[in-house]
């Protein structure tokens, strides 16, 4: 059973963490949106696209947690050994840790593009751009749990 | 691009201006910042200022009618394209328009009125705030001493009653005589009048000082309850009044629809009269300069020989100045504002409509990755062009998704993927057997679960693929200029190493040869580099440091190809989302509630996966085309071709084109 627990567990860091940082990064980002359009109600769209871009950390996070759950019988199958919940657990903390502080860097960056393009509407594609410069890191770290995570249970450990 | 020059019968300028705003297919410019010898401009800026600020409180006005009464608007009428109207109506709008002026003036003339109202108010109601305390107080707060007494009236900071205050009193000053009334205390106010002897009045003061009296800021000379009588029947007034102006101002929403085209008129005039300030002119003719695609100039000479009689020249254009104008086919065009939103390109760079469109379609569709949200996206943009008949710019817009939707539907069939694993979910429910979508469908797929790094290795390729385009126009466009060390050491190698390393990455999989044939093309490229890159450094060390050096530009291609895994991220995000939401829908099995809850969750989950996923997918794509596609090859800076045409908001005369 400790690998069952260990697995729950990963999958709780994996979704938590990571969604600490969309929230704060989101949270951020939609406080300054608002401010934006309490002024001016048409730059809606653009507002919502760029609050809502260090949203996907939040995303990455989950779906590693909810593919762990798959894998780890919690929604019906094997349960894991202890190894590879251990193996489970420390695949999590790439997206934990990972999408916690680019979804922090991410609000940051977003809260600037949108200060950018209230001024100037022209700007936006530029801020969207360089917005997404920072996903690349969560993008990585999602990119080794899910490989690890789906090749766990095929492994005796 | 064409330079184009008409010249013309001053009394025939109005028409010819008229048939150039309509077809829409010049850009006006000038012979130069001033008129040419023998010629004059006419200076039209009193009224262009005019026809400016008649715009201007046309829209302030439509503001405080949609304030007071909003316009019932469908979601959908974003969509809408402008009204078409008969080119004789303009005539009848121009006769209106200072009518129309007139209502808005006095729509903005009531405005203001409502809002020195509500200022008002705010004053009324402040003052009544003060005077609440003194409710009690049956004499004038200025009320002066009689023959023998002195009356102080004011406000203590504390809160006092009758025993406290005599204490207090009777302490500061012994021998003081005094009476008072407490008219009003709170836990940091009180507020009485105090009597004494006339000759005591000074000991009084000091007295009350002491203990932090004051006087109140605005004595008046009635009482207080009058006084309150009177504000609020004031304030009655005003708002009666204020009903009155807004009344007013609803009975003037019938003429919303004509105030926006006024509005339009104002634009189209103002438009006409920039143009008219470029004009050079005699006292009999008139030559316009502008700048017109090559393609259009026949039909600019049989329009304007049409409405008049004229001369029309064509002459080659200077490309450095020309503005450009992108033409591409149905296919490639939705695509032109995702350029054009980047930069518009220069008479240098070629024209990357076409590579983008198609790359830009197809990432969309691997990362948005589902044949029922894809079929959904094809139809909802195909009725929407189809009922709103939108304006060529959301025709443009939705046509975009419409592509987009084609590649969706595709790489959801590859992926397995309609709502997620609806069907296969669908068939468990009902007949009991498990089935998983590899199962029910009859062709061959990718699970992006399962298969994920088949699917990232796929990505990284094609990503390869992306970026080796992305240089290959590099290539074509400093071969084009002539520039061939550009082109051949500085793109051409890299090309060369990058496809080494497909063959070499190629060859780890598959056999010893193919993979000696990669590290050989490869260090031969290097080596190229090595020899090449420092070609512009002195001295042969400081050539090959250089060349050394350049490699390290390795690294920022690596990252250009990692960054394509997000293909494979934002897929499997899109999958996993539908999948989750569908096994939440079938929670409560299939009895009559739990369909209903099915149906519920089935609906609002996908919607919200294809809120969230097709937002994501977008901005992802966008990135890969501005980041590592067009930092490949692309400089932009051209200035865009814009043609004296009608910019107008709300309406359209039928039979003219749009830029």
């Amino acid at each position: 059973m400790y690998g069952m627990f260990l697995a729950i567990l990963a999958a709780s860091i994996a979704t938590v963490f990571a969604g600490i940082g969309s929230a704060k990064g989101v949270g951020g980002a939609a406080q300054t949106a608002m401010g934006v359009l309490s002024e001016d109600s048409s730059k809606f769209g653009k507002m919502l696209v760029l609050t809502l871009l260090p949203g996907t950390q939040g995303l990455y996070g989950f779906i590693v947690g909810f593919l762990i759950l798959i894998n780890c019988g919690v929604l019906g199958g094997n349960l894991p050994t202890a190894g590879q919940g251990f193996a489970f657990l420390a695949a999590s903390i790439a997206i934990g840790i990972g999408g916690m502080i680019s979804g922090f860097a991410q609000g940051k960056a977003a809260v600037s593009g949108i200060t950018m393009t209230a001024k100037d509407e022209k700007n936006f594609s530029k801020a969207m751009v360089s917005i997404t410069l920072v996903e690349i890191y969560a993008l990585l770290a999602f990119i080794v749990s899910l490989l690890v995570v789906i090749s766990v249970p095929g492994r005796a450990i | 691009m064409k330079k184009v020059r008409i010249i013309a019968l001053r009394q025939d300028r109005k028409r010819v201006l008229e048939h150039l705003q309509d077809s829409a297919l010049v850009q006006v410019t000038n012979s130069g910042d001033k008129a040419s010898d023998g010629f004059e401009r006419l200076d039209t800026t009193a009224q262009l200022k005019q026809f400016e600020r008649n715009a201007e409180l046309t829209e302030q006005a439509l503001k405080i009618l949609n304030k007071i009464a909003p316009e019932k608007k469908g979601m959908l009428s974003s969509f809408k394209g402008r009204k078409e109207i008969d080119p004789d109506e303009i005539g009848r709008i121009a006769a209106d328009s200072a009518k129309i002026i007139g209502i808005c003036q006095k729509i903005v003339k009531l405005d203001k009125q409502r809002a020195d109202y509500a200022a008002e108010q705010v004053r009324i109601r402040t003052s009544l705030a003060q005077l609440e305390p003194w409710k009690k107080l049956d004499i004038p707060l200025n009320t002066k001493d009689t023959p023998t007494t002195a009356v102080l009236i004011g406000t203590l900071p504390k809160m006092y009653d009758d025993t406290l205050l005599s204490e207090c009193m009777a302490r500061e000053c012994p021998e003081l005589i005094f009476e008072f009334e407490i008219l009003y205390t709170s836990a940091n106010m009180t507020c009485l009048v105090f009597f004494t002897p006339k000759k005591q009045r000074e000991l009084a003061e000091k007295a009350l000082r002491t203990i932090g009296f004051s006087q109140p800021l605005n004595p008046t000379s009635r009482t207080p309850q009058v006084k309150m009588q009177r504000q609020q029947q004031k304030s009655e007034e005003i708002a009666q009044k204020d009903e009155e102006a807004k009344k007013e101002i609803e009975e003037l929403v019938q003429y919303r629809e004509r105030i926006c085209e006024t509005q339009d008129y104002f634009v189209l005039r103002s438009e006409k009269y920039a143009v008219l300030a470029n004009l050079d002119q005699t006292k009999h003719v008139f030559v316009l300069y502008g700048y017109i695609p090559e393609e259009d100039c026949e039909e600019l000479q049989a329009i304007c020989e049409k409405a008049a009689s004229c001369v029309v020249e064509f002459e080659e254009a200077d490309p450095a100045e020309a503005p450009v104008k992108l033409k591409n086919n149905r296919f490639a065009q939705p695509a032109q504002s995702i350029v054009t939103m980047y930069s518009t390109p220069s008479h240098e760079d070629i024209d990357p409509t076409p590579l983008l469109a198609f790359f830009f379609y197809f990432f969309f569709g691997m990362m948005f990755s589902d044949a029922g949200y894809g079929l959904l996206m094809i139809l909802a943009t195909g009725l929407a062009i189809k009922i709103f008949k939108p304006d060529k710019r959301m025709y443009n817009n939705l046509k975009l998704f419409q592509y987009c939707g084609v590649a969706t539907v595709f790489w959801g069939l590859v992926f397995g993927s309609i709502f997620g694993d609806a069907p296969a979910m669908f068939y468990t429910m009902f007949t009991g057997q498990p089935i998983t979508m590899q199962e029910l469908l009859p062709w061959p797929t990718l699970d992006t679960q399962k298969d994920a790094l088949m699917i990232m290795i796929l990505s990284i390729a094609l990503g390869l693929v992306h970026i080796l385009v992305g240089m290959g126009c590099k290539f074509y466009v400093c071969f084009k200029r002539k520039e061939y060390a550009k082109a051949f050491f500085d793109t051409g190698l890299w090309m060369v190493l990058l496809i080494g390393a497909a063959v070499l990455a190629v060859g780890m999989a598959t056999n010893g040869t193919v993979l000696t044939i990669g590290v050989v093309i490869m260090i031969a490229a290097a080596v190229g580099l090595v020899l090449t890159q420092g070609r512009e450094k002195k001295g042969i060390f400081g050539k090959l440091i250089g060349g050394v050096a350049s490699l390290y530009d390795v690294t920022s291609y690596i990252s250009d190809l990692l960054s394509y895994s997000r293909l494979l991220a934002l897929g499997l995000t899109t999958g996993v989302m539908a999948q989750v939401f569908n096994m939440l829908s079938q929670l409560f099995g299939t009895n009559p509630i739990g369909i209903i809850f099915m149906i519920l969750v089935f609906v609002a989950g996908h919607a919200i996966t294809i809120g969230l996923n097709a937002l994501g997918s977008y901005v992802h794509t966008m990135r890969l085309q501005y980041v590592e596609m067009f930092s490949k090859f692309y400089e932009g800076g051209g200035k865009p071709f814009e043609p004296f045409s009608t910019k107008s908001k709300y309406f359209k005369t039928k039979g003219s084109k749009e830029e």
